[in-house]
């Protein structure tokens, strides 16, 4: 077949790839510089030793120096971690018995994961803060007042870290509903089903394995939300990291700009660790 | 149907479990959406309605109006050219694999999440008027930046700032649907004879269009509940719904308007379960011929 | 209201029956009623038994919740500092970039909770309408005789602190001619210099700085349409970029002229300064407008001894000469000048003011704010 075929292939293929060649370069160097010189302006703005002339690295040391780092550093990473798991517990299942049993409820789950994104975060903390209001007041002493009370624990609040799981799904769902989209879960159930796997096997040796992709996106955008998002830990008066950077910078114009470069390459790397899990070498290749 | 498909194991506890199972698994979602989103909404609701119906109206007037206008033409144009920059970065980077594609895909979940004082300060500390490019291209070029028709401070300057966490965004959004692309489609399609822009047109198109559409609806949102970096940068230059509701809800200005600001969001959750509306009919009619 | 709560009763009923874990005890809200409720009614120090007294019950309770009270404004990092060294107590300090709304607010929602904020630092608008909800609790400090009947509510709910003018601040090395009145920032060679603190309808400094414009081009304290026609052709000219300026814009020399408060202009001054940044601050002559904040007392306060013990420290000679070292001006200012108490020194550092300043009311400020809030934007994109 590919005999009779191969001049056809020989003439179509390669004007291709010299095409593919030349637009990659020319996107990706447009993106880097889009992207690279400005926080190549902002971090220049914080090693710029106004004082004696040259660079100085003051203010990126300042931080890790300044009281209260360890604890905000601790309590954001457990509220970054234990959003990630919520995120994928609460949304993975759904999905999947969305699009394989009940595709009925999908318009409101898919709306419903839409929301968050829509309200802006100013507005959604001032619904949970009356909601909270609740607590102390007309619910006291009730089990659910005591929740919304003992979830501002200001050590682990997990009023925060529902919150959070409500704004990381816009996010995750997106980013799941592309991957279980392309991967026709449909058929791979059936197949695996009719090979006799159980329901638990189905969804953990067949469906997650093609997923990953899918589930290390959402789980990156999850983390990059938890460790970024300051307006509702601010307004709802806790302590996590961002808020704790805010606080150390006062009116110092550098370190302000420092610790915002600072948190952005902190997450990055924590990123990059993380996605030492996608252990796939060669991409799925893509036209 | 179910129970036609399993007589026997209905009866049993694990018969009857297993129907429930896929309401088990949306339960937990629907259960935090509803402590999370829902009620947090209703309070809002009643916020709006707390005067009677004249915040309401109020913000369906005047100064509100023309804001909610200005939000919807910058959330457009920023959803559109994010999903095109984006869906173009997206394909450029992952063809590659590897190290490269880590390395995007990690740092566009950092970016996607990054916003207002700090954002706004890394543009003007490029291209303000005492931006680090703007000296430089003024040095090279003698072209002043600075006292050219473009502005940071305006509707342009602040879409070009969008971007910056738009694009990313699309990027992890799109990814799994490029993943899902095969190259041997490509090759398929030309075997049996198909240009490249036939591949594009038949092939590969209309299989992206769904998730890139839900993409593009996604900057939309995001970008229509963006203010901080607006905030920084524009102040009240620029109409934006959302800044007069932080101005309502969060300001050291105005008391007892948070009427109107509740009103205002109300106001942003019916515009986008409209838009929505369109994108579902939109994407039923495309994704058709998938099934 | 009523309605408001069955109706949300009902729906996190529901919520429960689906199966939220209740767990957690409400062990906060028990202990501070108790050995405080003495001092969560009594409105003046003499009532408890005297500063004595006072002292030892806020010591008692440990702690004192502040909100929205950054480090570098008006001093009161070492005000903080001061107040929390002398007396024993420790003072948690929330939210420092918050707003005076988000004080309001968080005064309503965290009420019963140890977090709650004890004592407020708000705008006149908030303070009055915190009064009328009935937020706050009435309290005359020892020195209340010195602040003027204009600068106080009566029963003692809310109470002037501090207050500054406008004022023009300048990067004197970008700067080649600093400007010192409004009609100065029209020059051309201004041109993309000029910036506020932010959007006059958030931001109080800068809703503020239109108010001065006003002044200074026909207008008045019933009138601010002239600050909002001063600003949109400032804009057109290309002169005032609506960039919000602080002082990482003002170092970047992206904002070298910046309108804002003289406390918080002549608080940059000696930060810039080690920078190699000459930040002049004046006053302009020709519109000469200031404004004060005011104190409150939480209501519900869960520490109400401490609040009050922060109450007299600051409106003691010592609390007001700090924020006189912040280049604001305390309200005892007037008295403590004339008794001599006022640190002359700092006194004389502070900003110049020509003309004989006059405040508005807050009925004026309101109408204000109203015009302003309708017409900005407007005017700006038009």
């Amino acid at each position: 077949m590919t005999a009779v075929l191969e001049p056809t292939v020989v003439r179509t293929a390669a004007p291709r790839r010299r095409r593919r060649s030349v637009d990659r370069p020319i996107i990706l160097a447009i993106a880097a510089v889009y992207f690279l010189v400005p926080l190549a302006a902002a971090v220049w703005f914080t090693i710029e030793d106004k004082r004696n002339g040259g660079v100085t690295g003051e203010y990126y040391a300042a931080i890790p120096a300044a009281d209260g780092f360890a604890e905000a550093l601790r309590r954001s990473l457990s509220l970054a971690v234990l959003t990630v798991l919520g995120v994928l517990l609460v949304t993975v299942p759904a999905m999947l018995a969305v699009t394989l049993r009940l595709p009925k409820l999908r318009p409101v789950v898919e709306g419903l994961s839409l929301l968050p994104l829509v309200i802006p975060p100013i507005a959604l903390v001032a619904g949970v803060r009356d909601m909270l209001a609740l607590g102390p007041n007309e619910l006291a002493g009730t089990p659910l007042g005591d929740f919304l009370v003992s979830s501002q624990d200001p050590e682990l609040p997990y009023i925060l870290i529902i919150v959070y799981i409500v704004l990381a799904t816009p996010f995750a769902y997106r980013s799941l509903d592309a991957g279980i989209r392309s991967i026709d879960a449909k058929t791979l159930v059936d197949a695996a089903r009719g090979l006799g796997a159980s329901w638990p096997t189905v969804v953990w040796r067949v469906l997650l394995p093609n997923l990953r992709s899918a589930v290390l996106g959402a789980a990156f955008l999850t983390l990059g939300l938890v460790l970024g998002e300051y307006t509702i830990a601010s307004i709802l008066l806790f302590e996590t990291l961002p808020t704790w950077l805010v606080k150390i910078s006062g009116s110092s114009g550098q370190l302000s700009v420092a610790v915002s470069t600072a948190s952005l390459l902190f997450t990055w790397i924590l990123l990059l660790v993380v996605s030492l899990a996608d252990r796939r070498k060669s991409s799925g290749g893509t036209a | 149907m179910t129970t036609a498909a399993t007589p026997v194991r209905a009866r049993s506890f694990w018969g009857r479990a297993r129907r429930c199972g896929p309401w088990l698994s949306v339960a937990p979602f629907l259960l935090i959406m509803l402590v999370g989103l829902i009620l947090p909404t209703v309070a809002l609701g009643f916020g709006a309605f707390g005067n009677g119906t004249s915040d309401v109206e109020a913000a369906l007037g005047g100064g509100y109006r023309q804001a909610l206008w200005g939000s919807l033409k910058l959330s457009v144009v920023c959803a559109v050219l994010g999903a095109v920059c984006g869906l173009l970065l997206a394909r450029a980077v992952l063809a590659g694999g590897g190290l490269l594609r880590r390395l995007v895909l990690t740092a566009s979940g950092v970016l996607a999440n990054f916003g207002g004082v700090p954002l706004a300060f890394m543009f003007i500390a490029t291209i303000g008027n005492a931006g680090i490019v703007t000296a430089l291209i003024r040095d090279w070029t003698g072209f002043d930046l600075a006292n050219s028709t473009f502005s940071l401070y305006q509707f342009g300057g602040l879409v070009l700032v969008y971007l910056y966490f738009l694009v990313p965004l699309m990027v992890i959004v799109i990814a799994p649907a490029l993943d899902g692309v095969r190259a041997e489609w490509s090759e398929a399609a030309a075997n049996l004879g198909a240009t490249p822009g036939q591949y594009w047109r038949l092939v590969a198109g209309p299989l992206l269009a769904p998730p890139v559409m839900a993409g593009a609806l996604l900057l939309f949102c995001g970008s229509l509940s963006a203010f901080a970096t607006a905030q920084a940068m524009v102040g009240g230059t620029v109409p934006l719904v959302t800044l007069q509701i932080a101005n309502a809800l969060s300001g050291n200005v105005s008391a007892d308007h948070e009427g109107v600001g509740a009103a205002l969001a109300l106001e942003m959750i019916v515009l986008v379960s409209i838009v929505m509306a369109v994108y579902w009919t939109i994407e039923r009619r495309t994704a058709r011929w998938l099934r | 209201m009523r309605q408001r709560n069955i109706v949300l009763h009902g729906l996190l009923a529901a919520a429960v029956v689906a199966g939220v874990a209740g767990c957690g005890s409400s062990e906060k809200a028990a202990e501070a009623q108790n050995n405080t409720a003495a001092a969560a009614t009594a409105t003046s120090a003499a009532e408890l038994g005297g500063m004595d007294a006072l002292i030892k019950a806020a010591q008692a309770e440990g702690q004192l919740n502040v909100i929205t009270l950054p480090p570098d404004w008006a001093n009161y990092g070492e005000i903080i500092e001061t107040f929390s060294k002398k007396y024993n107590i420790k003072v948690n300090s929330d939210n420092p970039d918050g707003s005076s709304q988000d004080e309001i607010n968080a005064v309503k929602s965290l009420k019963g909770q140890d977090r709650a904020p004890d004592v407020l630092d708000l705008g006149g608008a908030f303070a009055q309408s915190g009064a009328k909800e009935g937020l706050f609790a009435n309290y005359k400090v020892a020195t209340w005789a010195d602040i003027p009947d204009s600068q106080k509510e009566s029963n003692g709910a809310w109470y002037n602190d501090y207050g500054g003018y406008i004022s023009i601040g300048c990067d004197a090395k970008k700067i080649a001619v600093c400007p010192t009145t409004f009609a100065d920032l029209k020059k051309p060679e201004y041109k993309g210099k000029v910036a506020l603190n932010g959007d006059p309808t958030k931001s109080g400094s800068a809703f503020a700085g239109v108010f001065a414009a006003a002044l200074a081009n026909g207008g008045s304290f019933t009138n601010i349409q002239p600050g909002i026609d001063y600003f949109a052709a400032l804009k057109k000219s290309g002169n005032y970029i609506p960039v919000e300026s602080t002082p990482a814009t003002i170092e970047k020399g992206e904002t070298p002229i910046s309108i804002d408060w003289d406390y918080l202009n002549a608080g940059y001054t000696k930060k810039l300064a080690e920078k190699g940044i000459d930040w002049k601050v004046a006053v302009p002559s020709d519109g000469v407008y200031g404004n004060f904040y005011c104190q409150a007392i939480n209501k519900t306060a869960p520490h109400p001894a401490a609040a009050r013990l922060w109450e007299e420290f600051l409106y003691s000679d010592e609390g007001q000469n700090l924020w006189l070292k912040g280049y604001a001006r305390p309200v005892r200012l007037p008295k403590m000048t004339e008794s001599g108490k006022a640190d002359s020194a700092l006194v004389a550092q502070l900003p110049k003011v020509e003309a004989k300043a006059e405040f508005p009311t807050t009925d004026q400020i309101d109408g204000a704010k109203k015009v302003l809030t309708d017409g900005w934007t407007k005017a700006l994109t038009g």
